[in-house]
């Protein structure tokens, strides 16, 4: 066989796979082009990892008051490599001190010598957790049940003595680094759970609209575009305002994120409306509909599946607006409260002078949570540039 | 002529209609939430003066405010208060009308939001279409970058950003709308100065997000309408310079975004209890953050959230006029 004909049936299986390739290989192949796309969705595979794995990668309890007794809003600690007293291949911390002067004002005297050095390790022992770990609460004895097996102590780092503190702490002595890794997890699932409540809302609703048409359809887009004028924060606020305050805080979260997605749902009905009124004038909906097929039915088999990819996009753009409401929410105090650790309730404290001055790692949180709405923007449009097939052609 | 009288009344219309299920909604969350005000009120009492509540007690302040009457008559009788009278209900926890507790204090809110709306506009529409004139990639992921700043550095996060900024390296917070010796002044044109001092600062945070995003808009506008062929025509015809980017594209491309005005007014909205907070405007937003969060009043709390939104329909419908006026094409769309 000449190179020819053997480069023709390169090209050939090439065009081959591209025609005969499923729309989720299409649009992931379109979406591997994207280069910030990529970076944006590994850096949020990252954070949800660190939220599935959170115990696992958070040194200390997050929860635990004065875990390290002697280290009230004690700085970060960068694990380091090398300082006067030479270089060492695994990264050490120092021994931080609290000392109060002759003011009574504390401070931290930091041992730099060479024995008090407190050298990272990895894959240590720590405090015990169950990988799997469900309690359901519901009134009612008899509905009650823990799932709890799969125990571990280990932990992805700690420090050979001492503790090690890469955030620094906070004023109940609590590891701020472990708080994070704990409020990525909440945050994120918070998000998840409002995004999903708003996608039935909306599924249902949007679907309603746009299947029947007609006057149904125009009083619930009056409806829609009702809810949609009310502004939304003030409307989280007023609701989470009246929780009643002896609520437990599993209560608090679920309550928070019902309201977040009973709130969310109508920009996202809005869209599948569209969807589905521009699909349900074509053909195979009316053959299916002459062979008898009901209504929920063809919304299901049919017209679904006909834009799951444009949901799915819909859906991740909607999550960073329910991470940033809960935020919000929370910041002001009126989402989640103290032992139940989210970015906004991190931040809670920061507006105090006090800590604006000297403590200024409260802000550590700032950061992670824009990088991680920043990621889920630049995400979600990747996917949907990488969703519509007219992209390509430019 | 007729047309756009035919315009306005079918958006008037539509305007009130939504207002009407708005204030069906706003009225019905604040009935879903636990306790009502008799109850709360009872409460509140018993922690000022002391003494026992009995069910009896409730019951009879339950009779006093009309809470046993049913929800729709109480509904009709709400809404018709605030249309007829302009009256916004009575407060749950005091027994004052909320129109009075609310008083400037809304005035000075909606002062600095659209103080906001103006100044976003007034950065994002020139910049933007500067930007527009540049042609070329990295412009263009710069701004995205931007307007999606806009949206994981919300405003209450600048605001924070800021203050930590201030507080660190400048000692000072600027926070609050007033200086000390204005704050319970009466109104003068001394005081009107101070505020606008005081004021810009707030409201260029409040409008941030507005800003990022418009930027962005207004540049693919802008760039989507240069490449026309009546720009190019025109170009021909000899027109060239700020002559042909001002009366050619400028005006076609501005007209999407007087209809966002609306949403961005709703953005603002969003931002203020919680900058509010940050920034300590105990004047204006704050009041909204007191209301809803510390004394649980849902009286208080659904009239301003009714009339945050009467304010995002009336710009809504405002903007709409504002382009059917502007844009013929607009008018002949209804039917």
């Amino acid at each position: 066989m000449s190179d020819v004909t053997l480069e023709t049936l390169a090209e050939t299986k090439k065009k081959e796979a591209y025609f005969t390739a499923s729309q989720y290989e299409l649009v992931w192949a379109r979406f591997k082009k994207n280069r910030s796309a990529l970076v944006a969705g590994s850096i949020l595979l990252f954070f949800v990892l660190i939220g599935v794995f959170a115990e696992f990668v958070a040194p200390y309890e997050p929860t635990k008051a004065g875990f390290d007794r002697s280290y009230l809003n004690g700085p970060p600690q960068l694990p380091q490599f090398w300082d006067e007293n030479g270089f060492s291949i695994r990264p050490f911390v120092h021994t931080y001190k609290q000392q109060r002067d002759k003011n009574f004002h504390l401070f931290f005297n930091v041992d730099r010598s060479l024995e008090k050095r407190r050298y990272v390790q990895f894959f240590v022992k720590g405090w015990e957790y169950k990988l799997i770990d469900t309690n359901i609460d519901l009134p009612g004895d008899a509905l009650d049940f823990r799932l709890t097996f799969l125990s571990m102590d280990r932990h992805l780092f700690g420090v050979d003595k001492g503790k090690i503190h890469l955030f620094g702490s906070d004023r109940q002595k609590k590891d701020l680094f472990s708080r994070v890794v704990f409020a990525i997890r909440i945050s994120l699932s918070i998000g998840a759970i409002g995004v999903f409540i708003a996608f039935v809302l909306a599924l249902t609703i949007g679907g309603i609209a746009g299947y029947y048409g007609g006057w149904l359809d125009r009083i619930i887009q009056m409806f829609t575009d009702a809810v949609r004028v009310v502004p939304t924060i003030p409307l989280f606020m007023a609701m989470a305002a009246f929780v009643p305050p002896e609520w437990s805080s599993e209560a608090r979260f679920f309550f928070i994120s019902m309201i977040l997605g009973l709130v969310g749902w109508p920009t996202l009905a809005r869209r599948i409306r569209t969807h589905i009124l521009a699909e349900r004038t074509q053909d195979y909906i009316l053959a299916s509909q002459l062979c008898g097929a009901k209504a929920p039915h063809i919304i299901r088999r049919h017209l679904l599946p006909s834009f799951t990819s444009y949901i799915i996009v819909d859906l991740v753009i909607s999550f960073p607006y329910m991470v940033l409401s809960e935020t919000a929410l929370s910041f002001v105090g009126l989402g989640l409260k103290d032992p139940v650790n989210s970015l906004g309730v991190l931040l809670q404290n920061v507006t105090d002078v006090d800590i604006m001055l000297n403590y200024q790692w409260y802000f550590i949180p700032l950061p992670i949570f824009v990088v991680i709405v920043m990621a889920f923007v630049f995400v979600g449009d990747g996917l949907r540039d990488a969703a519509d097939p007219y992209s390509e052609k430019k | 002529m007729t047309q756009l009288l035919r315009f306005i009344s079918v958006r008037f219309v539509t305007a009130l209609v939504t207002l009407f299920m708005v204030s069906f909604i706003v009225f019905g969350l604040m009935e879903l939430v636990p306790g009502n005000c008799a109850e709360r009120y009872v409460a509140y009492k018993s922690t000022q003066g002391g003494g026992t509540i009995t069910a009896a007690d409730i019951r009879a302040e339950e009779q006093r405010m009309g809470l046993d009457r049913p929800f729709l008559v109480r509904w009709i009788s709400w809404s018709y208060d605030i249309v007829a009278h302009g009256y916004l209900g009575e407060s749950c926890l005091k027994r004052i009308s909320v129109n009075q507790i609310l008083k400037d204090k809304i005035w000075i809110s909606f002062g600095i939001c659209f103080a906001a709306l103006f100044i976003a506009y007034m950065i994002a529409v020139p910049l933007g279409m500067l930007s527009s004139t540049i042609r070329n990639s990295s412009m263009d992921s710069s701004l995205r970058f931007i307007s999606y700043l806009g949206l994981a550095l919300p405003d209450f996060l600048v605001a924070l950003i800021v203050m930590l900024i201030g507080t660190v390296y400048f000692g000072e917070t600027l926070t609050g709308l007033f200086s000390a010796e204005y704050r319970d002044a009466v109104w003068s044109m001394a005081k009107l100065g101070d505020f606008l001092s005081h004021a810009w600062f707030p409201a260029f945070i409040l409008g941030w997000s507005s800003t990022a995003l418009q930027l962005q808009t207004v540049r693919a506008l802008m760039s989507d309408e240069i490449e026309k062929l009546y720009v190019t025509a025109a170009r021909a015809r000899g027109i060239s310079g700020a002559k042909l980017f001002f009366r050619y594209p400028a005006r076609h491309a501005l007209g999407p975004l007087v209809n966002s005005i609306g949403f961005d007014l709703n953005r603002i909205f969003n931002g203020l209890p919680i900058v509010a907070t940050v920034l300590v405007l105990s004047e204006a937003g704050y009041v909204l953050l007191e209301a809803l969060a510390i004394s649980n009043d849902q009286q208080v709390a659904g009239a301003i959230i009714f009339l945050l939104t009467v304010a995002i329909v009336s710009l809504n419908f405002a903007s709409d006029i504002l382009l059917a006026v502007l844009d013929p094409r607009i008018r002949l769309g209804v039917t």
